[in-house]
C-alpha cells in the first residue's frame, strides 16, 4: 500500500483555516495539475446540523461529484466543530448558527477558494442549518453570486418546551388518535391565526429574515429546494403553521430572483433516492440558466451591492 | 492541519488523505502524536450510524493523540468520504480494508504497539482482524454477536424515526423492512441502499467465538482484550441519535478507557485530563 494521498483522480483534500474541505475537480481539468479554472462558478456545500460534509448517507458527495461532472468546481466543507474540522461545537450550537456565527468563516473560506482556484464567483449551498449560514455568509462575501438553500429554516428552535408537551408531541406523531387530535389542533391554530391576523411567530429568526431581505434585494439569485412538509401539500406549510416561504418571497420585493422547487417524495435530508437525484439536476439546471456570464468584474459589482450589510456586520461582531 | 483541542495548549497535527485499496480509495485521518508511543486504528460503526458517532469518535482520536497514541480513523468503502460503491460492498471487503489499514499503520513504525479499537459493526471488523493476527491489543465497544445484529439494531432505530415523519398508512415496522430485504428488494436506510446480499451475508459475519466473552482479559496468544457493552442509558460512542447540540460528557469513558489502553500497551500514562473531554 502506498502513502496517504491528498489528491485522487476527481477529488482533492484541502485544509483551510482549520477546516477540512473536499474539492471535486470539474470534468476536463482532472488530468492537469494546475487547478486554476477561472471560467465557471464554484459551488460550496456547507454541512447541515447533524451531518458531516459528506451529508446524510453521503448525499453531498454525490451532489458535488455530479456538479463537477457538469463542469462546476464543487467544494464541501466541515465548518469548525463539525466533522474533521478543528474546535468543539459552541455551547449553544443552534443559537450560534441562527445568529450567523459561521458567516465570517464561510466568507473567508470563499475568499480563499476564489483566490486559489481563480473562480469568478461562488454559489453557496446549504441544507437546513447550513442554509442559515449560507444566507449570513452571502451578506458578507463579495464573491457570492448565488445561493442554493435546501429546506431552509427561518425560525429558532423553541427552548424550554415543557417535557409533557414534548411527550405529547411524540405521542401525537406515533398514534392514530394522537394524530387526529393534532389535526384538530392545527385547524384551531389556523383559525386563530386568521382571526387575529397574526404576523411572524414569536420564535421567528428576525436577524436571519433581515439578512435574507438584504441579500435578495441586493440582487443575489436564490434557488430554494423544499422537501414536502409533513401533513401538507406542495409548498404550503402544515395547517396552522406560519407560511415562511410566502413571507420571504414577499420580503424579497418584486425584483428578487428567487426560484422555488418542491422535490416530491423527498425527505428532509434529501438523502433518499428522489432527493439524491433531484438536487444536482435542479441545481445544475438553475446554475445554467441563472448564474451565467459571471466574470470577476460582475462579481465585484455584485459584491459592492451585498458586502457588509447591516445584519452581516452584526454577525461579525456577535 | 494543526489543531488545538479545547482546554489544551498542545497543538495536534492531523493529516487527511486517501489510502488506495483494491477497488477504492479509503478516506483516512491520521492524528499525529508528538512523540508517539503507540498507534491505534479506530474502526467506526456501520454506514448509517457514521454521522451520529462522528463527533465523539473524532474527540476520542484527539484525546489519544494528545497522550502519545497516534491514531488512524477512516471511512468504510462506499461511505462518507471514501470512494467505492456502497451497494456492491460486502462485509468481507470491509474486513479486508480494515486489515489492509492495520497493516499500513503497523508499517509506519513497526516498533510501536498497535491497538485495534472498533465500535458496533467496527467491533466485528476489528475483532476479525485481531483474530487474524493484527494488532497488539483489542478494544471493543458495543460489539454485536454478528453483523446481522448490528443491522437489526440500526433498522429498529430507523423504523422508529421514520414513524415520526410518515403518515400512518405509509409507516413500516422494522420487520416489514426485513421482509422486503428477505424478499429480494433493497431498502433505503439513512440514505444508504441496503441490498439483500449484504443482509444475507450479515448472518454469517461475526466476531470469532473466543472474543465473545466479556470476562476474557487476554486472547489465546496473551494479547490484551477489553469488551465494553453499553446499556441504553450509558454515554458512549455507541449511542447514536444524540443531538449534536446536547452536551455529551464523555470524560469518564475516555479516561477509564485510556487507563486500560495505557496498561495494555505498557505505556507511560499522560496527565489525568488535559482536555475538557
Amino acid at each position: 500500500m502506498g502513502p496517504m494521498k491528498q489528491t485522487i483522480e476527481d477529488r482533492e483534500l484541502l485544509s483551510l483555516d482549520g477546516m477540512w474541505v473536499t474539492y471535486h475537480r470539474p470534468a476536463g481539468t482532472r488530468s492537469k495539475r494546475p487547478t486554476a479554472h477561472g471560467t465557471r462558478t464554484g459551488v460550496l456545500f456547507l454541512n447541515g446540523l447533524y451531518a458531516t460534509r459528506a451529508g446524510n448517507g453521503n448525499v453531498a458527495v454525490e451532489w458535488a461529484s455530479t456538479l463537477a461532472e457538469h463542469g462546476y468546481p464543487s467544494f464541501r466543507v466541515d465548518l469548525p466543530g463539525f466533522g474533521d474540522s478543528e474546535c468543539d461545537p459552541p455551547a449553544d450550537w443552534c443559537g450560534y448558527i441562527n445568529s450567523g456565527g459561521y458567516a465570517t468563516k464561510v466568507s473567508a473560506l470563499i475568499e480563499g477558494l476564489v483566490r486559489k482556484y481563480k473562480l469568478p464567483g461562488v454559489v453557496i449551498a446549504g441544507h437546513c442549518a447550513g442554509a442559515a449560514s449560507a444566507i449570513y455568509a452571502a451578506a458578507l462575501s463579495r464573491h457570492c453570486v448565488g445561493m442554493v438553500l435546501l429546506d431552509p429554516c427561518f425560525n429558532m428552535s423553541r427552548l424550554n418546551t415543557p417535557k409533557f408537551r414534548q411527550q405529547l408531541n411524540l405521542w401525537s406523531r406515533r398514534s392514530r388518535v394522537g394524530g387526529a387530535l393534532s389535526g384538530i389542533l392545527d385547524l384551531l391554530k389556523q383559525a386563530r391565526r386568521k382571526l387575529k391576523r397574526e404576523g411572524l411567530p414569536d420564535n421567528a429568526n428576525l436577524k436571519l429574515l433581515r439578512c435574507w431581505k438584504e441579500v435578495v434585494r441586493g440582487g443575489v439569485p436564490v434557488l430554494i429546494l423544499r422537501a414536502p412538509s409533513r401533513r401538507s401539500a406542495g409548498l404550503k406549510p402544515r395547517t396552522g403553521e406560519f407560511d415562511y416561504l410566502e413571507h420571504i418571497l414577499a420580503a424579497g420585493g418584486p425584483d428578487a430572483r428567487v426560484s422555488v422547487e418542491v422535490v416530491e417524495s423527498s425527505n428532509h435530508s434529501f438523502s433518499n433516492q428522489q432527493g439524491r437525484a433531484a438536487i444536482p439536476r435542479l441545481t445544475e439546471k438553475w446554475l445554467g440558466t441563472t448564474i451565467t456570464n459571471v466574470t470577476t468584474a460582475h462579481t465585484a459589482v455584485m459584491g459592492e451591492k451585498v458586502i457588509l450589510m447591516p445584519s452581516a456586520r452584526e454577525g461579525k461582531t456577535a | 492541519m494543526r489543531c488545538a483541542p479545547p482546554g489544551s495548549t498542545a497543538v495536534l497535527e492531523e493529516h487527511a488523505g486517501y489510502i488506495a485499496v483494491p477497488g477504492a480509495h479509503l478516506y483516512a485521518m491520521l492524528h499525529r502524536a508528538a512523540c508517539p508511543e503507540a498507534r491505534a486504528l479506530l474502526v467506526g460503526p456501520f454506514a448509517s450510524e457514521r454521522q451520529f458517532a462522528y463527533h465523539a469518535w473524532v474527540r476520542w482520536a484527539r484525546y489519544l493523540a494528545l497522550r502519545g497514541i497516534e491514531v488512524l480513523r477512516y471511512d468504510h468503502r462506499g461511505t462518507g468520504e471514501s470512494t467505492g460503491d456502497f451497494e456492491s460492498a460486502t462485509f468481507e471487503q470491509w474486513h479486508a480494508d480494515a486489515e489492509a489499514l492495520a497493516g499500513w499503520l503497523s508499517q509506519q513504525q513497526p516498533q510501536l504497539p498497535l491497538l485495534l479499537h472498533g465500535v458496533e459493526l467496527g467491533a466485528v471488523l476489528a475483532g476479525k482482524c485481531f483474530s487474524g493476527g493484527a494488532g497488539d491489543a483489542l478494544l471493543l465497544w458495543s460489539p454485536p454477536a454478528d453483523a446481522n445484529q448490528a443491522l437489526r439494531a440500526v433498522l429498529r432505530r430507523w423504523a422508529g424515526i421514520e414513524q415520526l415523519y410518515e403518515s400512518p398508512e405509509n409507516r413500516k415496522s422494522a420487520s416489514a423492512y426485513i421482509r422486503e430485504l428477505e424478499g429480494g428488494s433493497p431498502i433505503e436506510v439513512h440514505g444508504y441502499s441496503w441490498q439483500t446480499g449484504l443482509w444475507r451475508e450479515s448472518f454469517t459475519f461475526g466476531i470469532p467465538d473466543r472474543l465473545q466473552h466479556e470476562g476474557a482479559a487476554v486472547d489465546d496468544r496473551g494479547r490484551p482484550v477489553k469488551i465494553d457493552r453499553f446499556g441504553s442509558t450509558a454515554e458512549s460512542l455507541a449511542m447514536p441519535y444524540r443531538r449534536y447540540d446536547e452536551s455529551q460528557n464523555l470524560s469518564g469513558l475516555y479516561s477509564s478507557t485510556y487507563a486500560w489502553v495505557a496498561g495494555a500497551l505498557l505505556l507511560d500514562t499522560h496527565g489525568p485530563d488535559e482536555t475538557n473531554d
